[in-house]
């Protein structure tokens, strides 16, 4: 046999060339493949298909029809997941509900909104996002839908949720523009007001009660610190994430005074670099070293809420809802023993609070709208949603009826819960200015408190946040 | 059986031997002969496609300005590039993800070198490590971000337990946090270049070695001037496979920091992802992975050739 007829042999020269290159195609797949987010690339959402709708309102008015919806696994969902069989026997409506968990729910929906795809019809927001998914057109306008009888039932009473809720999730996208105008983009589901939740048993033990101004209360969560008992005074995020800014620091922020843009002229001047801003910001990265978790900079809500639950923080300072769940009996070491206060007052009185809400919102790329529609009125309405509040771990549901009539009789063994939500809710709203670069300005915003808390100087932190900001917001 | 050719070039196969019946093959049509290399080669070149279709996607955003709240994008040329490279956190990635994948691929050749050539003796504890090495591999290092997350937490985590450091201790502040995300780099991927090093160790011939020891070389001598030299080769090629995936580093990393604090672990990849999924801003966010995507393809092809000059000096052709 010659050489010609062997057959081919690698040498391990070949092999190893081979596994070299094999490196270098290993390594770069990834990155070719990362470039291809966001192939949508088409202008604007399809056209609302509301005015489709006519003759006399039906809940089997798409009866057979099947719906996916896509929501976080969250004490919402939780509550609602036995109900969805009500609503097929209601509507003849069959409902899939897809699950994806809270930290990458939103990359999921990014990447499928932006394809426009139309895989789930209905999904679970929160009001922020509606300023990045409505210029894309990626959002139904739920207005022509609930101002369409054909569409929907008169007993929906939109007006029936909380004010402050229903602008936070209307916008007409326009800089400058106050929420509240524009379109109706999703239907406010559940809310969150952040507040204090704190160790009624530890501070009943030592005498204090929860302080009411912002100067005592850095004393007090100082003076809970131990670290040597490994206790600390109070939690709250501090991530590099936009979720770092939106619950307590927000909050406090506003009662002191502060604002985060000035609007004039159709045109915004980011204000975090204020001497109030500036003198706020330091005293709350201060707290955080002096009084919060020693790795602030990694801490999310779970995170928070875990250490109340177990006893290590004292306090936290989030959201109301993300608290209630561990006084539960059983769901934690402390449940039984927790208590809620409105937190620290301006010095003008002030109890502004920053809201977050889950809300329902179609998916403009959706084939089945009429069905999507019937879902979010049914799972907004006064009916399901006390079925919600009596069944599951529903809190804090966006319709005032809802609440004083069935929400009040299950806070009895959660102390404080209601006399901080009704001193807090007249203030409470969506605490930012409207802005379609909310997510990159705020995660900013986080890097900028994690600098200052590295040693940073606050003002020149401040300062190159404000200067960056104005440039994406006004683009 | 024996083939032979008729003078179209038709294939025509007999069989030989006595009980053979020679009954004729249909001979394959010529169209059938000229299709089949293409048809060969559809699922190579389906992969293809899928490979540079979002490459070329990716490249022609970067020349946009798209974003989710632009849908109709507008060519820029080469704006992107220069305001990318011209913002400071740019090259605090470059630098974060440099030092990242230089520190990290060190480390796991030495290490991973050392435990191959422990591992090489043979012995039941060598054999038993052998198979425990390999766990940190089988974790994804999404899973494994999680679980040195929970062990990096002052308040309740083992790490601070065990070392005696309290819950003062922060291993992802700003000081310590890359060398943390670098420490769990080493944890999964160490085993990796042992595991490779160890399969070149075992492949070398054993006669050099077998006349190095009849002339009296001592073991540091043959490990030096022998065993190296031979197994430079495989320990190149562990570090282009941990260099080019350091470079593009972003599970574990994200998990742990999510680039943070501030901006002490934001590689590129992470940069890459805030512009394009968090920020939806897909022209941004394409730009910085063409910008990475050189950098690996061009350091890259360096290995390549510095690898060929070893497995040339390693075979001996070249000095």
């Amino acid at each position: 046999m010659n050489d010609s007829n062997r057959p081919p042999q690698t040498s391990r020269r070949d092999l190893l060339k081979a596994m070299g290159f094999g490196g270098l195609s290993l390594a770069a797949t990834p990155l070719l493949n990362a470039c291809g987010v966001g192939t949508g690339g088409s202008t604007g959402g399809a056209a609302n298909g509301a005015s489709e709708v006519s003759g006399s309102f039906d809940w089997k008015k798409a009866k057979g029809e099947s719906i996916k919806i896509l929501q976080t696994p969250h004490p919402y969902q939780q509550s609602f997941q036995p109900l969805l069989k009500e609503f097929t026997a209601k509507t003849g409506i069959q409902v899939t509900a897809d699950l994806v968990p809270e930290a990458d729910y939103f990359t999921k929906l990014n990447t499928e909104l932006a394809g426009k795809s139309g895989e789930h019809d209905v999904f679970m927001t929160g009001a922020y996002f509606i300023w990045q998914y409505g210029p894309p057109g990626w959002m139904e306008d739920l207005k022509p839908w609930l101002e369409n009888d054909s569409a929907t039932s008169q007993e929906y009473d939109f007006e029936d949720i909380y004010e402050g809720l229903r602008t936070a999730t209307s916008w007409d996208f326009k800089v400058g523009s106050p929420l509240g105008t524009g379109g109706q983009w999703a239907i406010p589901w559940g809310f969150e007001t952040n507040v204090i939740a704190y160790n009624k048993k530890l501070f009943d033990a030592k005498g204090i009660r929860p302080a009411e101004t912002w100067g005592d209360f850095q004393q007090l969560a100082v003076d809970l610190t131990d670290r040597s008992k490994n206790q600390y005074g109070v939690s709250f995020r501090g991530s590099k994430s936009w979720a770092t800014i939106h619950p307590g620091f927000m909050t406090q922020y506003t009662r002191m005074g502060c604002v985060d843009y000035k609007s004039s002229g159709g045109k915004l001047t980011a204000a975090m670099n204020s001497p109030e801003a500036v003198e706020f910001s330091q005293q709350w990265v201060d707290l955080a070293k002096h009084a919060g978790p020693t790795s602030w900079t990694t801490y999310e809500y779970p995170d928070c809420t875990r250490d109340l639950g177990d006893g290590t923080a004292a306090m936290v300072f989030d959201a109301d809802s993300a608290t209630y769940p561990k006084n539960k009996k059983g769901a934690s070491r402390e449940a039984g023993n927790l208590a809620w206060h409105p937190g620290p007052a301006g010095p003008d009185g002030s109890y502004a609070t920053n809201l977050w809400t889950w809300s329902l919102a179609m998916n403009s790329a959706s084939k089945k709208k009429l069905a999507a529609w019937l879902f979010i009125q049914w799972a907004t309405g006064k009916e399901a949603m006390s079925r919600g509040v009596q069944q599951g771990a529903f809190a804090d549901p966006t319709r005032q009826s809802v609440f004083d009539s069935v929400f009040k009789q299950t806070l009895g063994a959660f102390p404080g819960y209601l006399d901080t939500f009704e001193k807090v809710v007249p203030e409470t709203k969506i605490q930012f200015t409207p802005q379609t670069s909310f997510f990159e300005t705020t995660e900013d915003w986080a890097v900028a408190l994690q600098d200052m808390y590295s040693g940073k100087d606050a003002k020149s932190s401040l300062d190159d946040l404000a200067k960056s900001s104005d440039s994406k917001v006004n683009a | 059986m024996t083939t032979t050719m008729d003078e179209t070039g038709t294939r025509e196969h007999r069989h030989g031997g006595t009980g053979g019946t020679g009954r004729e093959v249909k001979p394959v049509p010529a169209w059938r002969r000229r299709l089949r290399p293409y048809l060969l080669s559809v699922p190579a070149l389906l992969i293809t496609v899928g490979i540079l279709y979002p490459f070329v996607l990716g490249a022609y955003y970067s020349v946009l300005n798209y974003a989710a709240v632009r849908p109709t994008p507008e060519f820029v040329g080469l704006d992107n590039f220069k305001t990318v490279m011209s913002d400071p956190i740019f090259w605090t990635s470059v630098r974060v993800t440099a030092v990242y994948a230089l520190v990290a691929t060190a480390v796991e050749t030495v290490l991973g070198v050392g435990i191959a050539l422990l591992l090489n003796r043979s012995s039941i504890v060598g054999k038993i490590f052998e198979k425990v090495l390999i766990l940190p591999l089988m974790i994804a290092p999404v899973i494994a971000g999680v679980i040195w997350r929970l062990m990096f937490n002052p308040q309740f985590g083992i790490l601070n337990h065990v070392l005696g450091l309290g819950s003062t201790f922060n291993w992802l502040s700003t000081k310590t946090a890359l060398w943390s995300v670098i420490l769990v780099d080493v944890w999964i991927f160490t085993p990796f270049v042992a595991i490779l090093v160890l399969a070149g160790i075992r492949s070398l011939p054993k006669e050099p070695f077998e006349a190095s020891d009849v002339d009296g070389a001592g073991w540091f001598y043959m490990f030096r001037r022998l065993m190296l030299p031979m197994m430079w080769p495989y320990i190149l090629v562990a570090v282009i496979f941990r260099f080019m995936d350091s470079l593009k580093i972003f599970d574990h990393v994200f998990v742990l920091t999510a680039g943070g604090p501030g901006s002490t672990t934001r590689t590129l990849q992470i940069g890459a992802y805030e512009d394009s999924i968090i920020n939806l801003n897909y022209s941004v966010g394409s730009t910085y992975m063409f910008l990475l995507w050189a950098l690996v393809f061009l350091t890259a092809r360096y290995l390549v050739s510095v690898l060929g000059k070893a497995q040339k000096r390693a075979a001996g052709s070249e000095t």
